[in-house]
Order: structure tokens, then C-alpha cells, then sequence
């Protein structure tokens, strides 16, 4: 696998975190469904599964970047299975809505394990690596930029998202409202 | 408040990663990481309703 190939496959792996990313928005958007602490908290570990992928547009594939996005990714779906586990029981309804059977945590944690295995993929292929093992600077080009800024554009709505929705306090267990928009009675 | 916070510190980590130096980026996604784990750990004091 030649370097540019590489970077070109990280840019995809950008766009498919950006497409994670809104959809979260598109469900918490259009079906007023707030996401809960753990599922913010699985939010945010996608977000920083987009650093690696980053780092190899700018400076070109290197393992200690791939081993930054399987860190992310192993803490992820730890983080989503503690939230599968908490509704395993049965006759438990889950949190929030399904999609196509699945609630997001489960969706959330097949996600993290599909990271896990395609980042494995990635790192048997060394001809995608500098030959003195530094990070050399990749030509990435405008595909590859549009996808960093997509992400980083998505994570900065994150921060006014979970402000408005958790405001100065603690996020709630259950939230039901934007609490900074909330009008004192 | 913890998950703007750890938003605002993704962001800036991104910012960094595609702007900035790459190891002040490197230590700055190892507080992010640290600090989410932290965040887990505070969060999940539920306790499991499972049996094996």
C-alpha cells in the first residue's frame, strides 16, 4: 500500500466518523432525543478517534497514529458496553429509540469493534510507513482537508450542543430538556 | 459542564493535530483520553443488575 493510498483511506475513515457524528445530531435534532452522559461520553470517544487518522493526513501514516485511534476505540466500546450491559436485563426497554433493532449504544459499540478491526487491517500493510520510521509530511489534498475541517466543524457544534443541553452543571442522568434554554418558572 | 469541557479539549486537540506541532498534539489527546476515562469512571457508579 503506497503512502498516498493510505492517506486517502484515512480521509475515508474522517468522513465516516463525520457521518457517526451527524447522525447523532440528526436523532437528537429531529427526534428530540438528548443523549445521556454515557452517550455523550461514547460521542466524544468518536470524535477523538478522528485525531489519528488527522495526524496520518498531516504528517503522513505512522503506527503510533494508528495506536492512537485503537486506544480511543478500545476505551469506546468499553464505554458502550458498560451502557448494553445496564439494559441486558430482560424486559428492559433500552434507552431511548432503536435503529433497525439496535439502540445507539449497540450501534455505538459494533461501531468501536469495526474501528478496532479496520485500524488492524491498516497497520499490516508497511509500505505505507517511512522507511526511517519518522513521520514524513503527506501532500494531502482537498478531499483529505474538507474531511479534517467537516470534523473539527462537528465537534465544535458538539461543544454548544452539550452547553445548551447541560449548561454550567452537571450533565442529568435523564435529560428532557436544553437546560440553558430552559425559562426559569 | 465535563462533556463541553472534554469537547472543547477534542476540538482543541483536532486544531493542533492539523495545525499545530504533533507532540504537543500527542500530549494533548493523552490528557483528552485520560481525562474522558475519568469522566467514565465518574459517571459509572450504576451498578449492574446482572447474574451469572
Amino acid at each position: 500500500m503506497t503512502r498516498s493510498l493510505a492517506v486517502t483511506i484515512n480521509a475515508l475513515g474522517l468522513y465516516a466518523i463525520a457521518f457517526v457524528l451527524a447522525a447523532a445530531f440528526a436523532a437528537q435534532l429531529w427526534l428530540n432525543e438528548l443523549p445521556c452522559p454515557l452517550c455523550l461520553l461514547q460521542r466524544t470517544q468518536f470524535a477523538l478517534l478522528a485525531v489519528g487518522p488527522t495526524l496520518n493526513v498531516r504528517f503522513g501514516p505512522h503506527p503510533s497514529h494508528y495506536a492512537l485511534s485503537l486506544l480511543t476505540a478500545a476505551a469506546g466500546a468499553a464505554f458502550a458496553m458498560r451502557q448494553v450491559l445496564l439494559h441486558i436485563m430482560p424486559g428492559d426497554p433500552g434507552y431511548g429509540s432503536a435503529l433497525l433493532g439496535y439502540h445507539y449504544y449497540s450501534w455505538a459499540f459494533i461501531g468501536f469493534a469495526v474501528a478496532i478491526v479496520l485500524i488492524g487491517a491498516m497497520l499490516l500493510f508497511d509500505g505505507q510507513f517511512a522507511a526511517n520510521g519518522e513521520p514524513k509530511p503527506a501532500a494531502a489534498g482537498a478531499f483529505a482537508h474538507a474531511a479534517v475541517w467537516l470534523v473539527i466543524a462537528l465537534i465544535a457544534l458538539n461543544v454548544a450542543s452539550t452547553l445548551l443541553e447541560c449548561g454550567f452543571a452537571a450533565c442529568p442522568d435523564n435529560p428532557i430538556d436544553y437546560l440553558l434554554l430552559k425559562r426559569s418558572p | 459542564m465535563e462533556f463541553t469541557a472534554l469537547f472543547l479539549a477534542i476540538t482543541i486537540v483536532m486544531l493542533v493535530a492539523w495545525c499545530g506541532s504533533r507532540t504537543i498534539a500527542l500530549a494533548l489527546f493523552a490528557a483528552t483520553l485520560i481525562a474522558s476515562v475519568a469522566t467514565y469512571l465518574h459517571h459509572a457508579t450504576d451498578a449492574l443488575k446482572l447474574a451469572f
